[in-house]
């Protein structure tokens, strides 16, 4: 909504500057969000007068005149029909300029030196050709010579840009901005006659004025969808003639935001602006017969809008129909068949109150939002069709010398309101705090133009009945109230006062700490935290190689996703893990280690996806590159499966590691994390078909986690004490067949040897003299009992047991 | 003998080497040495000589090794003393670098908001993403048709369930977990989606952080209050808060919060269009339906809730000022956050 600050100040007398008044209003909820001064590109347009006026010697359709600014003398020569002897005119001198970047300057006209032009409104406010009929701006007679057009007419104005919330409909148009204004300032307002008849501004909303004629107009209104259209208001204006409205009017027309265009569209517009009801003016005489109905469209009905598109209409679209078929889309925009044009004599104006969901349901479909349809889809004031179409039907009037009949059709099936709300102190002491006396917040509302009633006693707390405007939609209870009291006296009046601090608050869950904890130990280990969306192409699944059996191939789909490649939910952190790596790749970043927890969503037979929490991890390339000290730092498997036995390790966790785990990782160079008897994770090289079609360079490993499976396996170490002899170290290498896993021989060892403290992997060889299909394994074994220092003789004893399970368990030869 | 014991002397003294000093040992206190031939020579005495003889010569003896020792030392000292004069590295070269990983900003920033609620009696409470329409919206006074459905452009998973557009539906999910018990304090931190194209400050992803109170004698001064609290904990001790009336369905009276620039600490910048003011959070005292729906009596209790964007509360600490760097994870962007 833009407020130009010259009209808003016609109905509110403020003495505040612009800048005061937006910030008032602002902190009043009439959101302000820019403030811009309109400024017309224009110079050296004075007023003038005519002297004298003779016919063209060689041109009889145009004239000569003599034209005085005050300042000196013109030869103008002009067509236009105001230009005759003794009228007050405005003339663009010689270099002056107009919009558009048009420069006046002496030309010569069929031989006739013209120094400068006499302009029309056209000319001034747009820097176009007169419009057709459109005659040059005459001023009325005692205006001074020599003045500039901006001050005889405010063209350069400020204009308030409000960003409006959608509680805040009523102040869709001036007058409602301006009694927001007058409340905020206690200045009056100040409204225009008819509105002050029909006491548009009052409690109980518009209302016929003692001497509203009691007369019926001459159309007929059927309203056959009462839950669309509940009234219909329609007024003829006879023998209208081709006009343009005042440039004032036009100006204020365009610094709203809308343009000017004849005088009869511009008065309907100016209504709207005015007052928040959107108008349409229809050819009366284009019209079939004498009926208009508001009713749902039928099927295959048509329409050619205003805008020159034909229109397919669907079936409860509500429109306004003659005896023809749809002449308008009820709220949107009127159709071009029953327009106004330059040949229109009777007008028939219409009124009409249309239900917004129904209106916003409508022009979402055509695609055509409009000024109309912005105030109906919020509700436009029930009470003020009348009003507002007998002011359109007065500027009409003025403007075109039309004849407005008497009376009026209006069709109303609106149920009577009830607007009066019970208010109660006590939601003021329990929901504000502060203590606002109720005189104070009667003060408030009648500032609003609410009604009052007396105040009664109601237990503890004083009570009044407030009858709200019906312009007034968003008020609907107590409460509501309640916030027009807390934002004309100022939220900044209120206290900040703290939150009593004796509650028991955290400590968070058990969950929630090793959550974060998790976190500390990655990054502590030089991972480096990521955030991906959770949103996925299909291909992005596709890539990872699942197959139809994997949970993971298909994502829970999006209804209207904004693009393919945001259209279903990760199932994965994985694929977004590896764009991260695509796009660090694509900076040339020799390499790094990611890490990102995250939900993941997969289909469930409930009416909400299943939702689960992991932990993604991915490092690729050069962790560090060599330095002149040491070697670089690979991403590996085994540098990442030492990250991921350190992070089980530190959160207490005993899990261990199965050979091969599930795509897109490399079937033989990854394995299953096995915990409590379930997989709670996999970690493994990426799978080479994958790095190949995701365009990855290099060596790649992924792991992933069940969140929610590690956090609830994670516990407390307990503290154990320190052994007072010192440990012993023994090393022992066993030569298997290849394909026994590591793990299998220090699991051995682990159970047979005896106060065993660790065992560690210190070497794997498999070349000679080993023989071919082995490989020899070289544990070290830590002995630390907390009682005594093993002798030689139990070590070897103890050796002597561990080489024979070897032997018997995994067939291993101690080669050392 | 004394001729010897000189010599001896004076031969320490010259040695200016271990390896000189070993010698000089040797030539006298070794086997073969010159003091040890004296002792060898004490049989060939007459008897009554040999106890002074010997104390003589070992009183030579111990002179000596006492030189010895003294020079032994010193020359040790020397040649440490040398090698350390001798031992020096560049130490402008760098060292060996541990490899340090970072936090995600959206990470630190939420820890520290986490941290400032509770110490102000706030839990932190987790709630789905992908939502049913009636927690999204209708719960929360959004019935189907109401305008402000628009101004959250949703991303639908069916016709009746979305992704959630906001935290707020955790407000009623945790209240309901909450089974009436007092006082609900808990904040909501999360991801949610709207149906808006990746620019400089949209995203279809985001998160943001929502809180309730739910007690008795809860009143807008206690919003004020509270979210004063947070700001200064969160934006430093100089900031300061300022409420103006906006409107949400699910709270009334609504307040838009801002907040004074964290850049030019409310004079007046480009970040904060010169107003001195940054817009930061919707607020509001809880509407009594949503208490309601809460299965709470809004006849008994009263509440306030905020919500606010997590990225942009980030952005606004750390001077970020494009909101897509937050989800491009460009090594060089996180780089920065180690240690932070």
């Amino acid at each position: 909504m833009r407020v130009p600050w010259t009209w808003l100040k016609e109905y509110v007398d403020l003495d505040w500057t612009v800048e005061e008044t937006c910030e008032r209003l602002t902190h009043a909820g009439v959101k302000v969000e820019n403030l811009v001064y309109e400024k017309l590109d224009l110079s050296g347009v004075v007023s003038a007068l005519v002297e004298d006026v003779s016919t063209h010697p060689a041109r009889p359709d145009l004239k000569v005149g003599t034209v005085n600014t005050g300042e000196g003398r013109y030869t103008v020569v002009s067509g236009a029909p105001g230009f005759e002897k003794g009228n007050l005119v405005l003339l663009a001198v010689p270099s002056s300029r107009l919009p558009g970047g048009i420069t006046i300057e002496t030309r010569s006209v069929a031989g006739v030196e013209s120094q400068g032009m006499v302009v029309c409104s056209n000319e001034i406010l747009a820097g176009e050709e007169p419009r057709p009929g459109e005659d040059i701006i005459l001023l009325p007679p005692g205006t001074p010579l020599g003045i500039p057009a901006q001050e005889l007419f405010t063209l350069d104005d400020w204009v308030i840009e409000l960003d409006l919330t959608v509680n805040f409909s009523h102040c869709l148009s001036i007058m409602g901005v301006a009694i927001e204004a007058s409340a905020l300032s206690g200045k009056p307002l100040k409204l225009p006659e008819v509105y002050r008849n029909w006491d548009w501004a009052g409690p109980y909303g518009s209302r016929r004025p003692a001497d509203d004629p009691d007369v019926e107009g001459e159309w007929k209104v059927e309203l056959p969808d009462p839950d669309l259209c509940p009234r219909y208001v329609g007024k003829v204006v006879r023998e209208v003639r081709t006009a343009y409205a005042p440039i004032e009017v036009e100006r204020r027309l365009m610094l709203a935001g809308m343009r000017p265009i004849s005088a009869i569209v511009d008065a309907t517009n100016y209504v709207m602006l005015e007052c928040g009801q959107p108008l349409h003016a229809f050819d009366a005489d284009r019209l079939e017969g004498k009926t208009i109905w508001a009713r749902r469209a039928r099927q295959g009905e048509t329409i050619e809008t205003l805008d020159g598109e034909e229109r397919r209409l669907e079936e409860g679209m509500l429109v306004i129909a003659d005896a023809r078929g749809p002449v308008a889309v009820a709220g949107v925009m009127g159709g071009s068949r029953t327009e106004v044009s330059a040949g229109t004599r009777n007008v028939l104006l219409e009124s009409a109150f249309f239900a917004p969901i129904p209106t916003r349901q409508t022009y979402r479909k055509l695609r055509l939002r409009t000024e109309a349809s912005a105030r109906f889809e919020k509700t436009v004031d029930p009470t003020a069709q009348p009003v507002a179409i007998e002011r359109a039907a007065e500027l009409i009037a003025k403007y075109t010398g039309g004849v407005p009949e008497r009376g009026r059709t209006d069709a109303n099936l609106m149920e009577p309101l009830k607007r009066s709300i019970p208010f109660s102190m006590r939601v003021v002491k329990r929901t504000l705090g502060a203590p606002i006396p109720i005189e104070k917040c009667k003060e408030i509302f009648e500032s609003l133009h609410f009604a009052v009633g007396p105040v009664k006693k109601e237990g503890d707390f004083e009570t009044m009945d407030v009858t709200v405007p019906p312009r007034r939609v968003d008020i609907k209870e107590e409460i509501d109230l309640c916030e027009e009291v807390a934002r004309i006296y100022g939220y900044d009046k209120f206290e900040a006062k703290p939150l009593t601090p004796a509650v028991p608050g955290g400590p968070p869950n058990k969950e929630y700490v090793w959550f974060e904890k998790m976190k500390d130990f990655l990054v502590s280990m030089g991972g480096r935290e990521v955030v991906t969306t959770s949103l996925l192409s299909p291909d992005d699944l596709l890539a990872m190689g699942w197959d139809e059996s994997d949970g993971r191939s298909k994502g829970v789909p999006l209804m209207d996703p904004l693009s393919s490649s945001e259209s279903v939910l990760r199932t994965s952190l994985l694929p977004g893990l590896l764009k991260v790596v695509q796009r660090n790749q694509s900076v040339r970043m020799p390499g790094g280690f990611f890490w990102e927890t995250g939900r993941v969503f997969f289909p469930s037979r409930e009416e909400l996806p299943l939702e689960a929490v992991q932990l993604g991890l991915c490092m690729y390339g050069t962790l560090r590159e060599s330095t002149w000290v040491e070697g670089e730092a690979e991403a590996t498997f085994f540098r990442l499966k030492g990250v991921v036995e350190t992070l089980l390790r530190l959160m207490g966790i005993e899990a261990s590691f199965l050979p091969g785990a599930s795509m897109p990782m490399h079937p033989g160079i990854s394995a299953r994390v096995v915990a409590g008897h379930s997989t709670v994770g996999e970690v493994g090289e990426l799978h080479p078909l994958v790095k190949k079609n995701l365009g990855l360079i290099g060596n790649c490993v992924l792991a992933w986690f069940s969140v929610e499976a590690i956090l609830a396996m994670a516990k407390e170490k307990r503290f154990t004490p320190v052994s007072k002899f010192m440990p012993v170290e023994r090393d022992i290498a066993v030569v298997v067949d290849a394909s026994v896993p590591a793990d299998s021989v220090v699991k051995v060892v682990k159970e047979t040897a005896r106060d065993l403290r660790s065992v560690t992997v210190f070497d794997v060889y498999d070349k000679p003299p080993v023989p071919e299909g082995k490989k020899s394994i070289a544990l070290r074994l830590t002995y630390n009992p907390s009682d005594r220092t093993l002798t030689e003789e139990e070590l070897s004893e103890d050796r002597e047991r561990i080489v024979k399970a070897l032997r018997e368990a995994v067939g291993g030869e101690i080669r050392l | 003998m004394e001729k010897l014991g000189e010599r001896a002397l004076k031969e320490i003294e010259e040695a200016t080497s271990l390896a000189a000093l070993e010698e000089v040992r040797l030539k006298y206190l070794g086997k073969k040495g010159e003091v040890t031939g004296l002792l060898k020579t004490i049989g060939s005495l007459p008897k009554e000589e040999r106890p002074a003889f010997g104390a003589k010569v070992n009183a030579l003896r111990e002179a000596i090794e006492g030189h010895l020792k003294e020079k032994t030392a010193f020359l040790e000292r020397k040649a440490l003393e040398e090698r350390v004069k001798r031992e020096t590295v560049d130490v402008t070269l760098p060292g060996n670098v541990p490899q340090v990983g970072s936090l995600h900003p959206l990470t630190k920033a939420l820890r520290e908001i986490v941290q400032i609620f509770y110490g102000m009696g706030f839990t932190v409470y987790e709630s789905r993403e992908a939502e049913t329409d009636e927690m999204n919206f209708v719960k929360l006074n959004l019935a189907p048709g109401h305008p402000s459905r628009d101004a959250q452009e949703t991303l639908y998973l069916t016709e009746t369930t979305l992704l959630r557009t906001h935290t707020s539906p955790g407000q009623i999910r945790g209240m309901l977990d909450m089974k009436g018990k007092l006082p609900v304090r808990f904040i909501v931190p999360g991801r949610v989606y709207r149906r808006d194209q990746m620019d400089a400050s949209h995203s279809p992803v985001f998160h943001q952080v929502e809180g309730l109170v739910i007690d008795r004698h809860i009143t807008f001064e206690h919003l004020k209050g509270c979210f004063l609290e947070f700001a200064r904990g969160f934006f430093g001790p100089e900031t300061k808060i300022r409420l103006r009336p906006s409107y949400f369905p699910f709270t009334e009276p609504s307040a838009e919060i801002d907040v004074s620039c964290t850049i030019c600490k409310g004079k007046g910048c480009p970040v904060c269009g010169r107003t001195g003011w940054l817009e930061l959070s919707g607020a509001g005292m809880v509407h009594p339906n949503v208490i309601r729906n809460g299965g709470y009596d809004p006849d008994e209790v009263t509440g306030f809730a905020f919500g606010f964007g997590l990225d942009r509360a980030a952005m606004l600490k750390w001077g970020i000022d494009d909101l897509r760097v937050l989800f491009e994870n460009d090594l060089r962007f996180l780089r920065q956050f180690e240690g932070i």
